[in-house]
């Protein structure tokens, strides 16, 4: 077991949930979007932890909770040791200068008035870091580190391409310094050919600074090739959490078996002989999840006891935490 | 930028042949005449038919409308015809537009000082109770007619009320708040002005509360807010830097379209507080088809809104960067 000195950050209980509301003037709440429900995990210094999962399993709405973009429902999140949840507004905002976010969309994700010196400057000031020429200073300093043309900095954001503007993004968010930065699905919104580009930045960058990050995203490759370790995510809860070797290589959980199973194989031979495991059905509502187990509605293996109880999130050894009766 | 303007600006007197032969020819072929109103409804046909013959207006169509043109071209846009016979209209219009620039811009300043700030509340706080009486207070302000208005505010705030309390026989007053115009304009820094502008700033407040609202609720639910957010921002900076500014590019584009309007003067303000200006102008020369004064206008007024026009598509090129390079 690792000891409390190794974990950046620890969640535990994490939940959200969005209300829906009816009326014009009266609003009343009528049901809740269970977008996050429960989850535990923690993540230590220096490694990356991938989050996968289907489109709306709530994978970006883990990641904004985390850092408190949205307030919890319920639960517990420990960074450096200080419980993020229950933070007021005013502590939380210091406490922004450790921990950043990189944003899926760079194209919707810059504010399109600001230069590119003002965006990432921006927060040098407002945390006290840098002001005046040696701001300008830093943020050439930071383009360069992302690989931008420091001369950059008068531009605006539409003068860019969506490789360069994601490049923004992550010098914005390396320039406070933080250990810890979530990256909801960074490439995702690019092409393929400038994907491999800021996977390699962030990877050296992890290197260079001693970075922690939570890597969400819905490609499996991607995940598997930056992650130590992997977190697959059904409907508002973790279903499984290993090791990246563990995970690829033995998957326990039937929904993890099944996404893996969609991965094409590079290799025409092996590509032949892989068994696509199909599952039938859509993924049901997140308003009203189904009961037990949230899988079984659509588990090639489920029991009579998955549909009453919730399976525990346990360790069946090694770290390897799995949700599910059948396991 | 330059080629730019040029261009337009080669369209000004495309635009303005239309507006003046639509507008001459409703004039010439819509019904009534400045001789028979000149001439009184007793009029000898005989004394009409000569009048008209002096003035013109029997010849054809476009034999008047070419003559008013080149007249025009000069500089000179013909003479009065009835109200306020022989006087050129220029110098007319030169006279009573002040009181109608100086009324609009209270009413302009005045529906933004209240609309942008209520629609930048309304739209920070989506859904409360704040932004339903702030709707509630738009729509009422648009709902009541301006007819209604005039007499209804004037009675309150320009008369002296008297009030007796029935069991001690105390009588005590108030008032008046406001003094009216009753045709002396004493300018823009007049209290006379208040009533007037208010009441003409009530579509101003309506419109640019609205667009304010919808504005902030558009940009506040903007990646580029959240982003702000997690650099750790104070709240009032993300709404003032990040989200205000947005949401007043669009802010902009209605006020300067508004500058053309600077000119028009508005016929029910503008009779019922009796404010010498060009509403007034118009009005009278409308219905008595005061047909230079009504051509003049129409002229002015397209003008103005053509190149209050001009002058947004100028104007967004800075404030939207984006815009700027293309």
């Amino acid at each position: 077991m690792p000891d409390s000195q190794d974990k950046l950050l620890e969640v535990n209980n994490l939940t959200k949930y969005f209300p829906i509301t009816q009326g014009i003037i009266f609003q009343r709440k009528v049901a809740d979007v269970k977008a996050v429900d429960g989850l535990s995990f923690f993540i230590r210094k220096g490694e990356t932890l991938g989050l996968v999962g289907e489109s709306g399993c709530g994978k970006s709405t883990t990641g904004r909770t985390i850092l408190q973009l949205y307030r919890p429902t319920a639960g517990e999140v420990f960074f450096q040791g200080k419980n993020l949840a229950k933070m007021q507004s005013e502590e939380l905002r210091k406490m922004r200068r450790n921990m950043q976010m990189i944003f899926q969309d760079p194209y919707a994700s810059l504010n399109p008035r600001m230069t590119v010196g003002d965006i990432i400057g921006e927060p040098l000031e407002v945390h006290h870091i840098a002001k005046g020429k040696e701001k300008k200073e830093r943020v050439q300093e930071l383009l360069q580190i992302v690989g931008l043309n420091p001369y950059f900095v008068n531009r605006y954001p539409h003068e860019f391409s969506g490789g360069q503007r994601q490049r923004i993004g992550v010098a914005r968010a390396l320039a406070v310094n933080p250990a810890f930065i979530v990256c909801d699905e960074p490439i995702s919104a690019l092409d393929v050919s400038i994907q491999a580009q800021i996977i390699n930045l962030l990877e050296e960058l992890q290197q260079k600074f001693n970075l922690t990050y939570l890597f969400i995203a819905h490609d499996l490759s991607v995940v598997r090739h930056i992650s130590d370790r992997v977190a697959v995510m059904y409907l508002g809860k973790i279903v499984e959490l290993t090791d990246r070797t563990s995970l690829y290589k033995s998957p326990l959980h039937p929904y993890t078996k099944a996404l893996l199973s969609a991965v094409p194989i590079p290799d025409p031979v092996v590509e032949e002989k892989r068994e696509r495991i199909i599952l039938v059905g859509d993924v049901p509502s997140p308003v009203n999840p189904p009961s037990g187990c949230r899988f079984h509605t659509r588990c090639p293996l489920a029991i009579d006891i998955c549909k009453k109880m919730d399976p525990e999130f346990r360790d069946v050894g090694n770290l390897h935490f799995v949700a599910c009766h059948v396991v | 930028m330059a080629a730019f303007v040029i261009r337009r600006l080669v369209w000004l007197p495309i635009l303005l042949f239309f507006v003046s032969v639509i507008t001459f020819a409703l004039g010439l072929y819509g019904p009534g005449d400045p001789v028979q109103v000149m001439l009184g409804m007793h009029a000898n046909p005989e004394t009409i038919e000569r009048l008209r013959h002096e003035y013109g207006f029997d010849q054809p169509f476009y034999i008047q409308y070419l003559n008013y043109v080149a007249n025009a071209l000069q500089g000179n846009f013909g003479y009065s015809l009835v109200k306020y016979r022989d006087q050129p209209v220029g110098v007319l219009i030169a006279e009573k537009l002040p009181a109608t620039i100086q009324l609009n811009l209270v009413a302009i300043l005045l529906g933004c000082a209240i609309g942008v700030p209520l629609g930048l509340v309304a739209g920070l706080k989506r859904d409360t109770w704040l932004d339903l009486v702030v709707r509630g207070i738009v729509v009422a302000g648009i709902s009541f007619p301006i007819i209604f208005l005039n007499p209804v505010l004037t009675f309150i705030f320009s008369r002296r009320h008297e009030f007796t309390l029935a069991a001690t026989n105390f009588t005590f007053s108030i008032g008046p708040f406001l003094p009216m115009v009753q045709g002396h304009w004493d300018g823009l820094f007049s209290p006379k002005i208040i009533l007037p502008a208010f009441i003409e700033s009530l579509g101003v407040i309506a419109v640019l509360t609205r667009q304010m609202r919808a504005g902030m609720i558009e940009v506040l639910s903007e990646d580029y807010i959240r982003t702000a957010r997690a650099k750790g921002l104070r709240e009032r900076v993300v709404v003032v830097r990040h989200a205000m500014r947005n949401a007043l590019i669009p802010i902009a584009t209605i006020l300067g379209l508004m500058l053309g309007g600077l000119v028009a003067g508005s016929f029910l303000v503008e009779n019922w507080f009796d404010v010498p200006g060009v509403g007034q102008l118009a009005f009278d020369a409308l219905i008595s088809r005061d047909y230079y004064v009504i051509m003049a206008l129409t002229l002015l007024i397209a003008v103005a809104y053509i190149l209050a026009n001009l002058f947004v598509d100028v104007l967004y090129g800075f404030l939207d960067p984006r815009i700027r390079q293309s």
